[in-house]
Parts: structure tokens; sequence; C-alpha cells
């Protein structure tokens, strides 16, 4: 599974930790977070986030 | 200052802050601001929502003197920053039988800001609730307006939205409700635009969720409460809104004349081609106004001179602060001049990262400008308005 880079502020989503304080589980892919998920960092929308390359 | 009733048993008694005319040692305040706090007094429990900045906590402990009230059941703090926080471990000194109630962030935040022990504290989540007897409030978790811990109290009995920071404004007045709809308007924009505008699709999500709840009144933690929610939440619907408007901002500074007067004939010639533009001279630029006209403007063109290779300081100031307020700009170009060399667009433009923007090609030139410049800014102008056309926002005649 792909980590996700926040372009805004750096924040790198990874899968495998996912993000427990904002409700998703570790081992969720960046494809299953809800739409309405956004940045733990800045709070930037998961739009802005992008494939690490 | 006096108690002031919203309800039956609800009452404003926070403080107003005539005289600060600075926030966060960065955002002007030229009307001086509020810290609102409420104390309901319901027939069982008594629940203060919020407190005031350290600075006023004389004038929240007088009010509550008044009240008066020999006792605070809870603590209900919406938000952990210092302005509504700060004085809620004097609160707790004075009323110990009190305990702090918000969500887990929140919770977590005041532990680290203001080291209140962890054992004050009660712990509630979204749509949670918690009786005053004849009054119920219920908890609404809205992260990111303007920090991820974020919430909104309802007053379920009386309708009433206690939204912290959103919806709010700087605004010092002896008014309790947002009456003078011009005088309120102007000052919720600044503060939509300082503070809020970066977290755009939150605030959408939030108004979305609002509607299933009847709200009369929305009592925010700065500025005048509001008995017309509409007048409110109508303009923040317009500033979310992905619309732009037909508006060009410039910020920009000059060192000697010549990026003047590529500025002076390019307001020139988007105002003959009927698009609003207002220049910002950084060097006198009350960095609010800068902001506030962000929230609408389709198209930025940042001017500036060069300075050691790259742009003027004050210009790397200004957009950097227009990359960090992520307003729904659509374009962007550079205009400015050099003596021998300029890597400005280059700084410039890698500093626009967070806004969405396709860059039009700037105009950069070498001295002071000829007419074969005011051609280039001519041309440029052009492609702003068919841009602009692109859009469909430039108004019928």
């Amino acid at each position: 599974m792909a980590k996700y880079v926040c372009t805004v502020c750096g924040y790198v989503y990874d899968p495998r930790k996912g993000d427990p304080d904002s409700g998703v589980e570790p081992g969720t892919a960046f494809e299953q977070i809800p739409d309405d998920w956004v940045c733990p960092v800045c709070g930037a929308g998961k739009d802005q986030f992008e494939k690490e390359a | 200052m006096i108690l002031r009733q919203l309800a039956n048993s609800v009452d404003a008694v926070g403080a107003i802050d005539w005289d600060r005319r600075l926030f966060d040692e960065l955002i002007p305040l030229p009307d001086g601001t509020t810290y609102n706090a409420y104390l309901i007094r319901g027939s069982t429990k008594t629940a203060l929502i919020d407190t005031v900045d350290p600075a006023k906590e004389k004038e929240l402990f007088d009010n509550l003197e008044k009240a008066p009230i020999e006792r605070i059941d809870f603590v209900i703090p919406n938000h952990a920053e210092q302005d509504h926080s700060g004085s809620i471990g004097s609160v707790l000194k004075r009323y110990p039988e009190a305990r702090v109630v918000t969500n887990p962030k929140c919770k977590n935040m005041l532990i680290d800001h203001l080291h209140i022990p962890s054992d004050k504290f009660i712990e509630v989540n979204d749509s949670d609730t918690v009786s005053l007897g004849d009054k119920t409030l219920e908890f609404i978790i809205a992260p990111w307006v303007h920090w991820p811990e974020t919430m909104f109290t309802y007053l379920r009995e009386d309708e009433i939205l206690f939204s912290c920071d959103l919806f709010g404004s700087h605004l010092a007045t002896s008014d309790l409700y947002a009456h003078n709809q011009a005088r309120v308007y102007e000052a919720a924009k600044r503060y939509y635009a300082e503070i809020m505008m970066p977290f755009r699709p939150s605030i959408k999500k939030h108004l979305e969720k609002l509607k299933n709840y009847a709200i009369s009144t929305i009592a925010p933690s700065h500025g005048p409460v509001h008995d017309k929610p509409a007048f409110i939440m109508d303009a923040y619907r317009d500033w979310i809104s992905d619309q732009v408007k037909n508006e060009v901002i410039i910020p920009y500074v000059s060192m000697h004349g010549s990026t003047q007067a590529l500025v002076d004939y390019f307001v020139d010639a988007l105002m003959q081609r009927n698009i609003t533009v207002q220049p910002f001279n950084l060097t006198k630029t009350d960095i609010g106004e800068l902001a506030m006209a962000l929230v609408d403007a389709a198209t930025i063109v940042i001017a500036s001179p060069t300075v050691l290779v790259g742009p003027h300081p004050a210009v790397v100031y200004a957009t950097y602060l227009t990359n960090a307020l992520r307003p729904k700009l659509k374009f962007a170009s550079i205009i400015g001049s050099y003596g021998w060399g300029s890597k400005m667009v280059e700084h410039i433009t890698a500093m626009l990262g967070n806004v969405k923007v396709d860059i039009i090609p700037p105009v950069v030139i070498k001295g002071y400008p000829q007419s074969k410049d005011y051609e280039s800014l001519n041309k440029l102008a052009d492609e702003v308005l068919a841009r602009h056309q692109s859009m469909n926002i430039i108004p019928g005649r």
C-alpha cells in the first residue's frame, strides 16, 4: 500500500499506521479513507494529497 | 462590564477589549475585539462556556460575581486557544468543584498548553449531551475551524449554537447583537479571511451538519451574537463557495519607481477591461485587508523589484501569507523589474504551492518600463480578461 504526502504541510500518511486519532485504523489504504478525512497536521483535504514518489 | 442576557438564565459574561490592536503578534485588530464567555444556569447545574483572554480575567470574575453564582459545575472549552481557554486555570481555582467538559483532543491540548491536571476533565464526544436540569447541552465535534480540536456546544431548549471562533469577528462593540450588519459584515469577513479561509472544506461540512439543528441564535467567541443566523451563514456560504469574482489583486513594492510605473499602468489596463482591481502597496498595507481581498479574487498579480537576486522581502512575506491562507484563487502572474539579473519569478512561483493556480506568463523587465513593456502589460491584461471570461465571471452589462 502506497504512502501519500500532504502537499500543503508535508505530512506523510502511512497506511500501516493509519490515523487512529481521526478514526482511521492501521492498515487502511489511502483510497479507503473517508472523503471527509483531513490532514491531521494542517487540516488540508484529501484532494491535497499526492502519492509518495 | 455588565451581564447581558441572551435567553432566560443564559448570559454573556465575557469581556470587551477596546484597545487591543494586534493578535498573535500578526493580525491587526483595527476594531479591537471581545472574548465571549457564556454562563448557563440550569435548574440543577451551572455551566460556563469558554473563558476569556487571561489579560481580561478580572472582568470575567466580576461578571460571575454579579450573576451571582455560588458554584460552576462545568467549564466547557469549545477551543483550546488561550484567548478562550487561558483563564480556565483561574476558574478552577475559584470554583474547585468545576469539571472541564470537552473532547479528548481539546483535553490533551489543555494539558499541554495550560498544565490542567487530567483528573479535572470529563471527556465528551460528538452528539454527547450534558444535562443542567431544565437545559441540555449537546456537543458537536467540528474539527479544523480552526484547530484540530474545535467543537460547538448547542443549547437545545433555547436553540443557541455556541460556535466558538466560527462565525466570529474581531469587533469591540457594546452591542450584544449583530444589528449593525454593514459593520459586522466587514469585521466578520476580515476574521474569516485571516483565521478560517484555509479550512474551507471543513467549514462546508460543518455548515451541512448544522442544517440538522434548529438554530435561533449563534453565539460566537469573538464579536457580536447573531440573532439572525441566516445573515452570517449566508455570508459564509458565499465566502467558502468555489465561485471567484472578476477581481485582480496586486500586492507590490517599488524601490525606485520602475515597479510602481508597471503597477500603475497595469491597474489602468485592467480597469479599461472592466476588471475590478485592487493594488496593495505592501509598505502601507494592513495585512488583514489583503487577506480580505483574497476571499473573492480570481487572480493575483504579484509585483516586485529585485533585491539581491530575489523578490523584495515584503513581497516574500505577502506571498508566504497568501499561500498559507489557501484562498480560492485560480490564476497568478508576476510583474516587476531588475537591474542586471533576477530569479524573482522562480522564487515567487515556488512559494505558491498550496494555491492551485495557473501561472500566466510574467512580465519582468530590465530597468524603467518603456513602450514595449507597456505593450507586454496590455497583453497580460488581455490574457487575464480571457481567463476570467473562460470562468464565466465577467458580469453582464
